[in-house]
């Protein structure tokens, strides 16, 4: 089995105004996928079709290697689950909530679940109501992770909270990840916490997946160019021009994939050259790629 | 040793972390037989993926500066004092050309950059 999550032409409507259309996803077995996508973009809606919570007009979604939402019972009791908002009962403590939760995950690891208590500092007898935002969030990564998941599906794990808060968490979920070679599939707008642990990324906007890629070359294929005397035609380049934007008479701001360092040459050829090359990091590569995304004919894959 | 890796940076975040053990064994603050940190705990502390220090270490490894032992670890190598010299003066060259082209990019000219650096390192002196 080499993909943890494979999502096939699947097309799925809500009302008249939010579809997800042709949507094609793999999440290779043992990575770290990581899924950016604007408020809307159909990143949560995304989660809850992978679990099953939602059907599919079209198309096929597998989980771990069983049909979703066919074999929902048997795929669910692998996968831990870090939903936006915390669900859980208030007047329950976190220990009944710990207990509670035991029992419907045979693989449910009690001794570790302790340990977890005590690295995130949580108060085993507090009422889950009464407990900080940050705590929530630590009780909920802590119960996806004492169920000992082959996949893990965080949706916005750490985002709102404080940073020792998410530290802590990001931390218990790769102590388990190396030891264990679960999967992950996390979304989040922090978008440096994922630079630092994702080896894929996905991007979503408007119900569509508009870019799908190992992380390295997401981050290095798109660069930000000055260039100056701009040659019109861009047909022959070994590259492609995702956007341009004239800058004054003479320069322009060129975004470009698939640079590689000797291109500089083909602009020599042509009367102009390239006053400076500007990686991006993650956060620009995004912002960069949705803002062509949208300037593209509706429906055209920019990368 | 493992501060301030930088995930937004364009060099990779594995080549980052052997890059410090590099400097670590030139500086000698790392030691022949001294261990590294298990992927899991350095993974876990850096909140990286696993697959960046395992592909790190092999990297220092085929370097010849760290070995793995099945099961037991990973452990500086002995490393000769010219390879040792060879990589401080590698690191220095990079910290100049970093140098060189921030001060291009502020219109700091080379003469200035000569003489803001004479200025800085004859303090530094005793």
């Amino acid at each position: 089995m080499s993909n943890a999550v494979e999502i096939h032409e699947l097309d799925y409507r809500a009302g008249k105004s939010f579809a997800i259309q042709d949507l094609d996803l793999s999440v290779s077995t043992g990575s770290i996928y990581g899924f950016l996508g604007p408020n809307g973009s159909g990143k949560t809606t995304t989660i809850r079709l992978i679990l099953g919570l939602l059907r599919a007009r079209a198309g096929t979604i597998q989980v771990l290697g069983e049909p979703m939402p066919l074999a929902a019972p048997a795929v669910l009791a692998r996968v831990g689950f870090v939903p936006e908002q915390p669900h859980l009962d208030p007047t329950l403590t976190v220990r009944e909530t710990m207990r509670f939760r035991a029992a419907f995950y045979p693989k449910w690891d009690g001794v570790w679940a302790e340990q977890l208590l005590q690295t995130f500092d949580l108060d085993a007898e507090r009422l889950f109501g009464k407990l900080s935002k940050g705590q929530k969030g630590k009780v909920m990564m802590l119960l996806a992770l004492a169920q000992r998941p082959d996949l893990l599906v965080l949706d916005e794990p750490t985002d709102g909270l404080d940073p020792v808060v998410r530290r802590d968490m990001l931390s218990a979920l790769i102590d388990y990840v190396s030891q264990h070679g679960a999967s992950v599939f996390i979304s989040s707008h922090l978008v440096h916490e994922l630079e630092r642990m994702c080896d894929w990324i996905g991007v979503m906007d408007n119900g569509r997946l508009v870019s799908h890629m190992p992380m390295e070359q997401f981050k290095n294929g798109i660069k930000r160019l000055l260039v100056s005397e701009a040659p019109a035609d861009t047909g022959s380049a070994p590259f492609a021009v995702l956007a341009r934007d004239r800058n004054g008479a003479a320069s322009e701001t060129w975004l470009v994939r698939g640079w590689e360092s000797d291109m500089t040459a083909w602009f020599d050829g042509r009367g102009a050259s390239v006053q400076s090359i500007v990686d991006l990091d993650l956060e620009d590569g995004f912002v960069e790629l949705l803002r062509t995304f949208r300037r593209a004919p509706h429906g055209q894959e920019v990368l | 040793m493992f501060d301030h890796i930088d995930p937004r940076s364009p060099t990779p975040l594995y080549a980052q972390i052997a890059a410090r053990v590099r400097v670590a064994v030139a500086a000698g603050n790392l030691r022949p037989g001294d261990a590294l940190p298990s992927v899991r705990q350095l993974a876990s502390r850096l909140r990286v993926n696993p697959a960046t220090v395992v592909q790190a270490y092999r990297e220092l490894e085929t370097d010849g500066f760290v070995e793995l032992r099945q099961g037991a670890g990973t452990f500086v190598r002995e490393v000769r004092a010219e390879r040792r010299a060879g990589e401080r003066a590698h690191q220095a060259a990079s910290l100049v050309r970093r140098m060189v082209a921030e001060a291009g990019r502020l219109g700091v000219s080379v003469d200035e950059l000569h003489a803001a650096i004479a200025e800085e390192i004859g303090a530094r002196s005793p």
